[in-house]
């Protein structure tokens, strides 16, 4: 894995707090736009062309909660940047952020990317 | 204010919309009192805002909420205290990315606006350290109020038609209301 990422490429990112399972969701049933805002980097896992269970899977060991997937064309359509950052215990690790310069995601950004999100694990 | 006769406007149509157009008023007297009132549609738009937003503060005001509106209504602001107080609890890192817990004024600032809003948003915490309220009408627009320290509030409108608004607010239950009832209107 690089740096790249093709437009079909699939973003995983659990919803925290995993002790408010509910925090986030609206009563539509929907995910807030507030789930998005990160001053550091909105963190998610690249899917890297795995099949979603074994995504999940691999999430569930590290964390409780909601998962959602993005695409990254979500991303790109919007103008944010996704970037590979993988680490020493996650080399799926990656960011999404607002633009080459600036991390946190827009408001609209976030919204877009809110209403995108596709809930995968409960 | 100008005043011209229906003739002058007819023979200088281009320079009395322009007048119109920059903002001032062009009153157009006709026989028997059916004047004419020419404005941009700018200043068309704001004074039906501002006439929407009477009526809405009007039906909560002066009419009152129904006995099922007001129980609606208080189940609404009980849901969305009780989540206010959870996010009184998050500690810091709460979003698993070293995400800040949120300070007892800012609680207590946006509990005192949920108190005198006339309708309920949904309730969220950021990793800004700030409480986003968010709005949907009927027409499908989607409005969020974020609420931080600072003495503003960040309103962000999502039309249906895609349009997008932004605006700063000072923070009170006053302009918040006002704000939502001009979303509602």
């Amino acid at each position: 894995m690089d740096n790249t990422f093709r437009i079909d490429e699939k973003l995983y990112r659990a919803i925290y707090p995993p002790e408010v399972v509910d925090m986030f969701w609206r009563k539509d049933g929907t995910i807030s736009s507030a789930a998005f805002a990160d001053p550091k980097g909105l963190s998610v896992d690249r899917g890297d062309y795995r099949e979603d269970e074994v995504v999940v899977e691999d999430l569930k060991r590290r964390f409780v909660g909601r998962i959602i997937s993005l695409y990254v064309k979500n991303c790109y359509d919007i103008g944010a940047v996704v970037r590979y950052l993988p680490s020493k215990n996650n080399m799926y690790h990656s960011e999404i952020h607002g633009s080459e310069t600036v991390v946190l995601l827009s408001k609209p950004q976030r919204l877009y990317l809110a209403r995108k999100a596709r809930v995968i694990q409960e | 204010m100008v005043i011209a006769k229906q003739i002058e406007i007819r023979n200088n149509i281009k320079k009395y919309f322009d007048v119109a157009y920059e903002g001032d008023v062009v009153v157009v007297p006709r026989k028997g009192n059916k004047n004419v009132v020419i404005i941009s549609e700018e200043e068309y738009s704001r004074l039906n805002q501002n006439k929407r937003i009477v009526a809405y503060t009007d039906a909560f005001t002066k009419r009152g909420l129904s006995a099922r509106s007001k129980n609606q209504a208080n189940s609404l602001i009980d849901d969305n205290l009780e989540k206010l107080n959870m996010i009184e609890n998050l500690k810091p890192g709460w979003n698993g990315h070293d995400a800040p817990d949120f300070g007892k004024e800012l609680i207590e600032k946006v509990k005192r606006i949920l108190l005198e809003l006339y309708i309920q948003p949904e309730i969220f915490p950021t990793a800004l350290q700030t409480i986003q309220l968010e709005f949907d009408n009927s027409r499908h627009d989607h409005m969020e109020i974020e609420i931080g320290a600072s003495d503003t509030a960040e309103v962000f409108i999502s039309l249906y038609n895609g349009g997008e608004e932004f605006e700063s607010i000072p923070i009170s239950s006053e302009e918040i209301n006002h704000r939502v009832g001009a979303f509602y209107g």
